[in-house]
């Protein structure tokens, strides 16, 4: 996928770009908010990467110019303020998720990923969703795997909407906290793996294949 | 520095005074004016009904007896007193009696009382005297002028006049000087108070203002400023010891840091222990920007002008914890109990009792041993005023270290080993007391040699 990045530190402009490229992605990378405008505006991209405060055009600014403009690229903003208000002005100005600095590769490429998928998601209007043999039907609140009816409680069924949402791909713990719950703080226990270990003794249990996979130093992918 | 005369003419108790000044002036010139009616005016009026009483005796006489009979009763009654002077003229002009040696200009057909100043006989000597004196025509022409002589009296009245004009000038200059006085003795304080602040401003944090016990406003003064700088000493005492333990709690994750990435550079390349090498790099290299970002997050919190605090409802936010961390509790063998009033409206920022809740919570879930449990309260409890708490049945924190666990980067010998920062308290105080409530830790659910803790933020609600 086509994915710019818009950064004024030249070195991590670098880092992302390597990264992403080790991921298989083609990047383009600009410095200031004008130029950043410049090309999102010329030309196409899968998802858009921005730090917040750039020279001569904020980011915030910047994704609300774009989407003023019709350019409905997903957009990610970069922070160095992981505060609340701030993401809050991001999400605002119509970008997509936000990550705050420091955060690690994996996060960045998983949420990457993420907000690619999102986009062909959120074109239909599911009432369904399918991961391999495991179905969920949102209107009746039930999931069923291979025909076989697994109950859950309401916070595993919201587990198990996102991960569904993201079969396939690589949602981290972070990812899990901020979407499944709306929490934005680092928990320094092991409360979303327990979460998962649940989740993952509900739908897994009694069937020779693992779905829900632990992805080591990542997070977890639930098989599509 | 002195204040200088002209520094003084500018300052506020200068003006002050002068202004207080001018009142006691015009009170002074009224107090004056009183006395001055009260006695010479006193003197001057009794001259003139003495005046007044002899001029219609003589002149009901005259309507009696005829001009020969007033003439003869003149003579005798200018004989008889000393303090009486007369001057009768017939209708054509001519001296009949006359006790004064030179005549006054008269008043045409006035009869008004006149203040004379006279020269009369004195014994064989002649002397000049002041009187008042009654004037006027009688009925078919003659003219009659009786005056009272004010002799001694005319001296009081103007002594007592000198010593009022002296004692109005006297008070005004008192007044002006009290003024100075008074204005130089506060500007000497206010600038004992500015030389304090100017010595704090060159770095000298411990110097603070005289408080002169007196309790006036200079002292209420010097005592506020006293209270503020106590308090600025304490945030930059705090500051100092944050800055010295960052750079003390990061030298050993950073040392670690530095011996896995060595290790990994000596392992051979691509191998197993190369990797092991680099991923508990990463890892240390984690908690230390956890590190910072729990301080960031601290700095953050303890400046109030950040925030918008607005209504929400804490037991929701309770609420929704409890279902996260239920799980992992019974993971851990912990039993988790909550007690969740419905609605506690409290004005404040959800994200921040969530994380306080949070830090309370997991401390809890870190510091529990399996088989032990865990109690989370939400609770009106009375005057307004809400309980957020955990409680459990661990170790807890022995009585005399609870208010320095509190502090930044304070970690007990006995946790050492766990990992944390050291912050997460002190976070939930901040959040505590900007919320205007308080972090409190008692004695939890335990008893014997664990008591456990119960570390309860204690709110105001929302009006």
């Amino acid at each position: 996928m086509r994915v710019l990045v818009v950064e004024d530190d030249r070195a991590m402009a670098d880092d992302l770009r390597q990264s992403l490229e080790g991921e298989g992605h083609s990047v383009d990378l600009a410095d200031d908010g004008e130029a950043g405008e410049e090309l999102a505006r010329s030309r196409s991209y899968d998802v858009i990467v921005l730090d917040r405060m750039l020279p001569k055009k904020h980011g915030d600014i910047l994704v609300r110019d774009l989407r003023a403009n019709g350019v409905s690229t997903p957009v990610l903003i970069l922070s160095a303020l992981q505060d609340e208000d701030h993401r809050v002005e991001g999400l605002d100005a119509g970008a997509n998720d936000y990550l705050g600095k420091p955060f690690s590769t994996r996060e960045l490429l998983a949420r990457v990923r993420a907000l690619w998928n999102g986009r062909e998601l959120a074109i239909t209007e599911m009432t369904r969703l399918s991961a391999n043999d495991l179905e969920m039907d949102l209107l009746s609140r039930t999931v069923t795997r291979a025909g076989r009816k697994i109950d859950l409680q309401p916070r595993e069924f919201r587990l198990l909407e996102y991960l569904m949402r993201h079969a396939g791909q690589t949602v981290t713990r972070k990812m899990l906290l901020e979407n499944v719950w709306d929490y934005h703080f680092d928990p320094q226990t092991n409360v979303i793996d327990v979460h998962i270990s649940r989740l993952r003794g509900k739908i897994d249990k009694d069937f020779p294949n693992t779905l829900l996979q632990t992805v080591r130093g990542s997070g977890y992918r639930l098989e599509a | 520095m002195r204040p200088g005369l002209e520094t003084l003419l500018r300052t506020t108790t200068f003006r002050l005074a002068v202004a207080q000044t001018s009142v006691v002036l015009l009170i002074v010139v009224a107090l004056l004016a009183y006395v001055y009616v009260a006695t010479v005016g006193q003197l001057v009026r009794e001259a003139d009904e003495a005046a007044e009483l002899e001029f219609t005796t003589l002149e009901r006489s005259y309507a009696d007896q005829g001009l020969a009979a007033l003439t003869e009763q003149v003579r005798q009654r200018a004989a008889a007193s000393d303090s009486m002077l007369y001057l009768l003229r017939s209708a054509r002009g001519e001296v009949l009696h006359q006790d004064i040696l030179d005549v006054p200009r008269l008043p045409g057909e006035e009869v008004a009382h006149v203040e004379f100043e006279f020269v009369r006989r004195d014994g064989p000597g002649r002397r000049t005297g002041q009187g008042r004196g009654r004037f006027g025509p009688l009925l078919g022409g003659p003219t009659l002028l009786v005056i009272r002589d004010l002799g001694d009296t005319a001296e009081l009245a103007a002594r007592i006049t000198s010593v009022l004009w002296s004692v109005g000038v006297l008070g005004v200059i008192l007044s002006i000087l009290g003024g100075l006085a008074a204005s130089r003795q506060a500007a000497r304080r206010v600038e004992a108070i500015a030389a304090t602040a100017r010595d704090v401003m060159e770095g000298d944090l411990s110097r603070r203002a005289r408080d002169r016990g007196g309790g006036d406003e200079f002292d209420t003064l010097a005592q506020s400023i006293n209270a503020m700088l106590d308090r600025l000493e304490k945030l930059v005492q705090t500051t100092r010891t944050a800055g010295d333990s960052i750079a003390h709690d990061l030298r050993s994750p950073l040392t670690r840091l530095r011996q896995r990435l060595e290790g990994a550079l000596a392992a051979e390349p691509g191998g197993e222990t190369e990797r092991r090498a680099l991923q508990s790099a990463i890892e240390e290299a984690d908690r230390l920007l956890d590190t910072f970002q729990a301080v960031l997050r601290l700095s953050r919190v303890e400046s109030v002008a950040n925030w918008r605090l607005e209504p929400f409802d804490a037991s929701e936010v309770v609420r929704r914890l409890v279902d996260f961390y239920e799980p992992a509790a019974e993971e851990g063998g912990i039993s988790f109990a909550a007690q969740i009033d419905s609605r506690l409206i409290m004005k404040g920022e959800p994200q921040l009792i969530t994380q306080a809740m949070v830090n309370l919570i997991e401390n809890s879930l870190k510091y529990t041993p399996r088989g032990g449990r865990i109690e989370v309260r939400a609770l009106e409890i009375g005057r307004g005023r809400i309980e957020l708490s955990v409680s459990d049945d661990g170790p807890g924190v022995p009585e005399e270290d609870r208010d320095r666990v509190v502090e930044r980067f304070v970690r007990l010998e006995s946790s050492r080993s766990t990992s944390g920062s050291g912050l997460g308290l002190s976070l939930v105080s901040a959040v505590a007391r900007l919320h205007r409530g308080a972090l409190v830790l008692t004695d939890g659910l335990g008893a014997g040699a664990s008591p456990g803790l119960r570390a309860a933020l204690l709110l105001p609600m929302s009006a």
